[in-house]
């Protein structure tokens, strides 16, 4: 679609706009859901369009359509302008002009693109018979899915950046439902790869009933100071969370619990925060971002001290920093911004079943809900239900529910005592982190 | 209007086409979207984008499985390499499925009518109506830090055919302002948010309405400033009314929906007659409340939507459907079958869903708590429908003592399960107000409403850190 982003910087030059961005993109996928043996849903997509960023004196302004004939394209240029007259002027606004070499990163295996619909299927199943041969109690899989992308995104503008690659992902998920006494636990677990044959479907579905299963019979316990330890799933979700506060636009915009504190230690000292947008299994690496920088590995916290933010070239030259790779689209309908690509929680691994031999009274948490409405990332204080199992003299024993954990960011990254050594990649917000053990944390229940 | 001139003749191919190896129903979903968003921070209008898509997407239906594709290009070829990928993956024989030839095309363009269609109005006036709210907010206060204010609009056109040979155009127009404030003394921060939402053209866009939206923002956020942590521990607790409604919604109302009760991941399934809720508790979804935000008058199937009772008299009476749970339960659609766009398959979802209101005051409701928490407006939760599970962030709670609402408390959240709490409602004033969401559910997000008078769950669970 190289023509589609060369009309477009032709007929805003035409126009008379000097500093103009197009970004295309077009892509197939397909989401399979399987239930009870058979295939209940099967989604075929093609999806194609191109998005226009107008620079005017330091205004911005952006159009998307998915109409790519001449005439779609002249409006959508001719909107864009209009828009850039529209918005208000910022000095720091201006054209990204980093023409660099991509990072050597390659989102793409061509595997998927062999993928057939009967091979998918197959997959699919293959998670929910797992699912339900795991454990008897196991009732049903409301959800086994399959999903895969396959795209390419075009990116030039008038300052020279021009490039273009290819990307593609595939996952599978299960949600499943044990029951037992007439009470519903559920359980999720995800696989993911580059390739179809990256994935563990069995492995998958198994996962999902475990933790379904051995959340049966959960009740609240009583409230009480005591160390949790985050499974990977429920650890993830935090550092998700955290990670919205560590971009430069959050920390510039007065809505960071991190501004201001560049130097100082934020996390116990075993821990150490990398975005890393070049990392081989990542699913959001790619060669550069969303307006052409270069993606990179930054360092975040290391070894508990805070070193920076994820910048765009907007929040960069504010700073009077480079960009660092981090301004990411999430479609050709709307414009870039600063967001983390993948999320990687690292530092010395000590054996996930010692973690829990070494606490005499906790929890360990499986399960949380409200991690994203419950934490504020501005204040850092957060609130959020939580289901797991009640750790007591170094052993698992009654699983809990209706049971909160609250605190505030940091002093749960200061409270970190321990990392696991079962880091795996968690879907959606990209995160790979192991089970953490937090000592200190405020459990809520009757 | 722009899908007028879309050739019925394609939409009856295209069917023809997705069922020529049999299935039980087809249809073809078309749609035109155009919108603008602005979005304003640090007092600068930053963000002014506009889009339009095209697309449309082909269903084939056979016993209880779906067969979607969808694509971005409306011409003959891809509508019919659309039809021709859902025929294929439904591996069926080879005689097809007769088609019933399509009819006139429904429209009930007066069900909602839109006074000033905002493709109408100028950029610079929507623009100076997110400055005048920033503006106000930051009025509102020496501790305002922070304002973000925004705003959408959208125009949705759609045509949707089917197999049945029903036909309907219907055009959807929304429009909505949102004010989130950043209030900050010394090293506590807080936050307040509030909206205003309608099914309309840029006439809802009152003024005197958004302002005081800014200034409720502003408000909630300085008064948190004051708050100490929540306590833990269970105790009454008071809704407020329009925010409240959003606990009746998660709790409650993603269990009702079809698809959950016929997969058996619903508490409330094989419930229906059974007590689900305190006798003064009646609750219903309404998909027609003239110029709702969650309003439309056709679902995203072509069925009209209605008024559905959920619960009377505590005893559970509906559940919501779209055409494929109905068939497959027996029941018929309730006109509750929506999707986010052309790209989506339509699911059993909510429209603007309620808890009617009852004869007490909100006075009356706080007075006769002696001690307990006051909700005054919640940040977001999330449910579980298997087991109704829920957990809701508070964004602005007090304390309830001696009958009056006093300190502010921060970091609370509400804990529970769907039918207990419903069942500890005691007490419903006659406050009734609606507020505008967006609602998530399976990567789809839909416009709805909530609504709710002043109410008393006698017991509830409340985490806090205090």
């Amino acid at each position: 679609m190289f023509d589609v982003v060369d009309k477009v910087l032709g007929l805003a030059a035409a126009r008379g706009a000097r500093d103009v961005e197009a970004y295309a993109e077009r892509g197939v996928s397909r989401r399979i859901k399987v239930y009870q043996g058979e295939v209940e849903q099967l989604v075929a997509a093609q999806r194609r369009g191109v998005g226009v960023r107008v620079f005017h004196d330091g205004a911005v302004g952006y159009a998307s359509t998915s109409d790519v004939t001449d005439d779609g394209l002249a409006h959508v240029v001719e909107r864009a302008v209009a828009n850039a007259a529209a918005a208000d002027a910022d000095p720091y606004r201006v054209l990204p002009g980093t023409v660099a070499p991509p990072a050597d990163v390659h989102p793409y295996d061509p595997r998927l693109a062999g993928a057939t619909d009967e091979r998918r299927i197959e997959l699919a199943l293959s998670v929910e018979a797992a699912a339900l041969a795991a454990d008897p109690r196991v009732r049903t899989v409301e959800d086994t899915v399959y999903v895969d992308g396959d795209g390419e995104v075009f990116l030039a503008n008038s300052a020279g950046v021009r490039g273009s690659y290819r990307a593609g992902q595939c996952y599978a998920f299960a949600y499943v439902l044990a029951e037992q006494d007439g009470k519903v636990e559920t359980g999720v677990s995800y696989t993911v790869g580059r390739a179809l044959e990256d994935l563990d479907g069995p492995a998958c579905g198994a996962e999902a009933a475990t933790r379904a299963c051995r959340l049966l019979g959960a009740r609240p316990c009583s409230s009480m100071k005591a160390t949790v330890i985050l499974d990977p799933f429920v650890a993830a979700a935090f550092f998700g969370v955290l990670s919205s506060a560590l971009t430069a636009e959050a920390v510039q915009k007065g809505r960071s619990l991190f501004a201001g504190r560049e130097g100082q230690e934020v996390a116990d000292p075993r821990v150490t925060l990398v975005d890393d947008g070049t990392h081989p299994d990542g699913l959001d690496s790619a060669p550069f971002d969303g307006e052409g920088t270069p993606c990179r590995r930054t360092a975040l916290v290391g070894d508990g001290v805070l070193h920076g933010f994820l910048h765009d070239t907007y929040t960069a030259r504010k700073a009077g920093v480079e960009s660092t790779g981090n301004a990411q689209r999430g479609g050709y309908q709307g414009p870039p911004s600063v967001h983390p690509s993948n999320l990687i929680v690292e530092g010395a691994a000590t054996p996930a079943d010692d973690l829990v031999a070494g606490v005499d009274r906790g929890v360990l948490v499986t399960d949380a809900v409200g991690v994203h409405s419950g934490a504020n990332p501005i204040s850092g204080e957060f609130s959020v239900g939580i289901s797991g199992v009640l750790i007591e003299k170094g052993r698992l024993t009654t699983p809990v529910r209706e049971v909160t954990l609250a605190g505030d960011i940091i002093g749960m990254l200061k409270g970190i005592r321990a990392l696991g050594d079962d880091a795996r990649w968690v879907p959606g917000g990209s995160v790979f982190t192991p089970s953490v053990l937090i000592e200190g944390m405020s459990v809520g229940g009757s | 209007v722009s899908l007028d001139a879309f050739d019925l003749a394609l939409a009856q191919a295209t069917i023809a086409r997705a069922l020529a190896r049999g299935g039980d129903f087809a249809e073809v979903f078309v749609e035109d979207r155009d919108g603008l968003t602005l979005r304003l921070e640090d007092g600068r209008l930053e963000h002014v984008a506009g889009g339009r898509e095209r697309g449309a997407g082909v269903r084939l239906l056979s016993g209880e499985h779906t067969y979607y594709a969808y694509t971005d290009v409306l011409d003959e070829a891809s509508l019919g390499a659309a039809a021709d990928a859902v025929a294929v993956a439904l591996r069926g024989g080879a005689s097809a499925t007769p088609v019933t030839e399509l009819g006139a095309a429904r429209r009930e363009p007066g069900r909602h009518p839109v006074a000033m269609p905002p493709d109408q109005v100028e950029v610079a006036r929507k623009a100076a109506l997110v400055h005048a709210a920033d503006d106000e907010a930051r009025g509102a206060g020496a501790e305002v830090a922070q304002v973000i204010a925004g705003y959408a609009d959208a125009r949705q056109d759609v045509l949707i055919a089917n197999s049945l040979g029903e036909v309907v155009r219907d055009t959807r127009t929304r429009t909505r302002l949102s004010v989130q404030v950043v209030a900050r003394r010394g090293g506590v921060i807080q936050t307040g948010h509030e909206t205003v939402g309608a099914s309309s053209g840029f006439e809802a866009m009152v003024e005197a309405d958004v302002l005081a939206a800014a200034r409720a923002a502003a408000g909630k956020a300085i008064v948190m400033l004051d708050a100490r942590p929540a306590p833990m521990g269970t105790m009454p607790v008071v809704l407020a009314n329009g925010f409240g409604g959003t606990l009746f919604h998660e709790a409650c109302g993603h269990g009702l929906e079809a698809d959950a009760v016929a997969k058996g991941a619903s508490v409330y399934a094989g419930m229906m007659g059974e007590v689900v809720a305190a006798p003064i508790v009646g609750a219903f979804d309404d998909g027609n409340v003239p110029n709702g935000w969650g309003s439309q008058a056709f679902d995203d199937e072509g069925v009209p939507t209605q008024k559905t009772q959920l619960i009377a008299d505590g005893k559970l009476t509906g559940y919501l459907y779209d055409r494929l749970r109905a068939r497959q339960l027996g029941a018929a659609p309730t006109g509750n079958g929506r999707r986010q766009t052309f790209r989506h398959v339509p699911l059993p979802r909510m429209t603007t869903t309620y808890i009617a209101p009852g004869p007490a005051t909100p006075d009356e409701v706080i007075a006769a708590t002696p001690r307990g928490f006051y909700a005054k407006s919640l940040a977001g939760g999330q449910v579980e429908p298997a087991s109704g599970a829920f957990v809701f962030g508070v964004a602005e709670g007090y304390l309830i003592e001696d009958g009056r609402v006093t300190t502010p408390l921060r970091g609370a959240t509400l804990v529970g399960s769907g039918i207990q709490v419903l069942k500890d409602i005691d007490m419903i004033a006659g406050d009734y107000d609606e507020k505008s969401g967006i609602c998530g559910k399976d990567g789809q997000g839909v416009p709805v409403g909530t609504g709710q008078a002043t109410l008393r769950i006698s017991a509830m669970t409340v985490g806090g850190t205090g």
